[in-house]
C-alpha cells in the first residue's frame, strides 16, 4: 500500500489521544513522517491548549490549503459537555475572531470522544461502556497499549462496519472521518 | 531495564538518587550535572565489564571537590532476568600531597534481595545460582571480581555483567566516524568512531534487520538504495552507501565519510533502532538531535517513543531542543537538573504538579528558555 503524501497537523489534548490517532492514521496509509503532532506538555492544561491552538491552526490551514496537501485533525475530549456543545465551543473560538466556521470542503476534522478517549478504548477492548456515565474509564498502563484497538478501529472503519452498542461520540467520529477521506485524496 | 542509580561523592553528585522509566529526558542548564549521569554509568560499566583497575577509571578529579569525604558510593538497580538486581560499590580513597590511591572497599550484588556477591576489605563471598557459598581471602583491591567470573554456577552474576555492557552511552560525533573497519565490534565507542565495525557485527549476518533499516532510510535519504560493505584489504572493509541518480537512472556509491554530518547522523540513529531493538539495551544519548534537520526530529521521536513504550528499548536522553522537549514532555518522563556553583545537583521530576505554577500556559521549552521553571 503506497503511503499518502498529505501532511497532517494533529492537534490533541494529550499523548494518549495522539498515540491513538497516529496509529489509526498510519493503519489507514498515512505517512508518519508527514504527521505534525501538536500536544501540550505535562505542565499545560490539555483542553485549554487545544482551544487556543485551534484558532491559530485553522488560520495556518487556510493560508496553505490552496497550494499544499494538508489537513488539520483535532482531537479533544467532550468531558462533561455533549459532542455538539464541544463543537459549538470550538466554532465560537472562530466566530469571536471573525473567522468563518469550518466548511464542508475544508480538510479540518474534529474528533471528540465523550467523556474522553478512555471511553472509546474501553469499548474497543470489548468493555460495556456508557459515555453518559460520570465515571472515567481506566487509563491504559502505557499509552502505546492502545495500538491494537486503534488499528482495529481503522480496519473496521475502512470496511464501514456497523458498530454495535458503540458510544455515540465514536459513531460521530467515524462519520467525520468518512467526510474527511475524499478531501485527503 | 535500568531502574535506579544512587551516587555519593562523585563530582557534583552528592547523596544523589534517580529512578528511571522506559524513556527519560534530562533537562537543565549547562553544568547542571546531566552528562555526569552518563559519565558515572560509563565508569561503572568499565569497572564491571573490562577488568581495568579502579585507579585507571575513577580519578582524583572524580571526587566531590568541596568536601573531604574519602568514601565514594554507587548503587545500580537493574530489572531483568525475571527479577531485580541491586549492585553496590564503595571506593575508599587516599590522597597525599603527590599521590592518589583508591581501592574497592566493598562490592555487593543481590538478585531479588538474595546475595550473589559480597566483597569487603578482608574476604570475598560468591554465591552460586543454587545458593552455595564460596569463601576466599581478598588480595585484589583494584578490580571488580564480576569481570572474572566464568563458571556455569554464576549465571545470575554473568547476566548482570552482560546487561551492564548493554548500556550504550553515546555522544555522537559524525566527524569521528570512519568508513573503514578492520574487525567487527559488539559495542559502540562513545563518539561512535567504530560505527562501521559495529554495523558489521549487527547487520552483516542479519538480513532481516538490514532490510528494515534500508527500507526506513530509503524513505529518509533522497535516492538511497542500499548499503555495501566492500573489501579493501586482507581484513579491512569499507562501508559505502549506494544512491540512485534520478535523471540518468544510474547508481553512485559514496563512502560513509563522504556523507554530510546530517546524513551520517540519520544513518547512525536509525541503525541504533534496528540494531538494538529487542536486545534489552539502554540507549543513553547526549543531544541526539544535533546535526538533524528540523523535519527529521519528529519522525525519529515517534519511532523512539514506540520502541520504548513497547519495551523494546530503554532511552536516557539529554537535550536542549524545544521540539524534542515539548513532544517528549507531553508525558511525565522528564527530570529538571539544577545546581548552584560548588554545590550538589538537585533533581525534580517534571509532572502535572507543575501545571499549578504555570498560569501562563507556556510550553515546557518556553518555560525553560525564560528561566521560569524554577520560579
Amino acid at each position: 500500500m503506497s503511503k499518502s503524501r498529505i501532511q497532517i497537523v494533529l492537534l490533541c489534548e494529550d499523548k494518549q489521544q495522539l498515540v491513538f490517532a497516529r496509529h489509526f492514521l498510519e493503519k489507514r496509509g498515512f505517512d508518519k513522517r508527514k504527521i505534525i503532532p501538536l500536544i501540550p506538555s505535562v505542565v499545560q492544561s490539555g483542553e485549554q491548549f487545544v482551544r487556543e491552538s485551534y484558532l491559530s491552526e485553522v488560520k495556518k490551514y487556510r493560508q496553505k490549503c490552496n497550494h499544499l496537501a494538508i489537513a488539520l485533525i483535532v482531537m479533544t475530549d467532550a468531558d462533561n459537555l455533549s459532542v455538539q456543545q464541544r463543537l459549538n465551543q470550538l466554532s465560537s473560538v472562530l466566530q469571536e475572531n471573525k473567522l468563518p466556521d469550518r466548511q464542508k470542503e475544508e480538510a479540518i476534522a474534529l474528533f471528540i470522544p465523550k467523556r474522553n478517549i478512555e471511553t472509546w478504548i474501553g469499548y474497543l477492548k470489548g468493555e460495556k461502556v456508557n459515555e453518559e456515565d460520570k465515571k472515567t474509564y481506566n487509563k491504559l498502563l502505557k499509552e502505546s497499549d492502545c495500538k491494537p484497538y486503534s488499528e482495529n478501529l481503522a480496519e473496521r472503519c475502512q470496511r464501514q462496519e456497523k458498530f454495535e452498542d458503540s458510544p455515540d461520540s465514536l459513531n460521530i467520529a467515524c462519520q467525520e472521518f468518512q467526510r474527511l477521506l475524499p478531501l485527503l485524496k | 531495564m535500568l531502574k535506579r542509580l544512587y551516587v555519593d561523592n562523585f563530582r557534583c553528585l552528592v547523596d544523589f538518587e534517580l529512578n528511571f522509566d522506559s524513556i527519560n529526558l534530562f533537562l537543565g542548564d549547562n553544568g547542571a550535572g546531566k552528562s555526569t549521569i552518563f559519565d558515572v554509568l560509563g565508569k561503572l560499566q568499565l569497572l564491571i565489564t573490562s577488568g581495568d583497575a579502579v585507579e585507571d577509571i575513577f580519578k582524583q578529579s572524580d571526587l566531590t571537590r568541596w568536601q573531604s569525604n574519602e568514601k565514594q558510593t554507587f548503587e545500580l538497580e537493574i530489572l531483568g532476568n525475571n527479577g531485580i538486581y541491586k549492585y553496590q560499590l564503595e571506593l575508599i580513597t587516599e590522597i597525599g600531597t603527590n599521590h592518589f590511591e583508591n581501592d574497592i572497599s566493598s562490592e555487593k550484588l543481590w538478585f531479588n534481595e538474595d546475595p550473589l556477591l559480597d566483597v569487603d576489605m578482608e574476604k570475598l563471598k560468591i554465591y552460586s545460582d543454587d545458593g552455595r557459598i564460596s569463601y576466599s581471602s581478598r588480595y585484589n583491591f583494584s578490580q571488580s571480581i564480576i569481570r572474572f567470573l566464568k563458571s556455569d554456577d554464576n549465571q545470575k552474576i554473568i547476566w548482570f555483567r552482560e546487561r551492564v555492557s548493554r548500556l550504550a552511552l553515546l555522544k555522537i560525533s559524525p566527524n569521528a566516524i570512519v568508513s573503514e573497519s578492520l574487525d567487527t565490534s559488539q559495542f559502540l565507542d562513545k563518539k561512535m568512531e567504530n560505527f562501521v565495525s559495529w554495523y558489521r557485527y549487527i547487520f552483516a549476518d542479519n538480513q532481516n534487520k538490514l532490510a528494515q533499516l534500508t527500507e526506513s532510510l530509503q524513505e529518509i535519504l533522497d535516492g538511497f538504495v542500499s548499503f555495501k560493505l566492500e573489501k579493501i584489504g586482507q581484513k579491512a572493509v569499507i562501508l559505502k552507501l549506494i544512491f540512485k541518480i534520478e535523471e540518468s537512472n544510474q547508481n553512485i556509491e559514496y563512502t560513509f565519510e563522504e556523507l554530510s554530518d546530517g546524513q551520517k547522523i540519520l544513518v547512525v540513529l536509525y541503525s541504533l533502532f534496528y540494531g538494538l531493538e529487542s536486545q534489552d539495551y539502554t540507549l543513553c544519548i547526549d543531544e541526539p538531535e544535533n546535526f538533524l534537520a528540523l523535519p527529521e526530529i519528529q519522525p525519529w521521536l515517534f519511532q523512539l517513543y514506540d520502541l520504548c513504550s513497547e519495551g523494546k528499548l530503554q532511552a536516557l536522553l539529554i537535550s536542549h531542543h524545544p521540539q524534542l522537549i515539548d513532544y517528549l514532555l507531553s508525558s511525565p518522563i522528564g527530570y529538571w537538573f539544577e545546581r548552584q556553583a560548588h554545590s550538589s545537583v538537585k533533581v525534580k521530576p517534571i509532572n502535572s504538579e507543575l501545571q499549578k505554577c504555570n498560569e501562563s500556559g507556556l510550553s515546557m521549552s518556553e518555560l525553560i528558555a525564560r528561566r521560569w521553571l524554577s520560579e
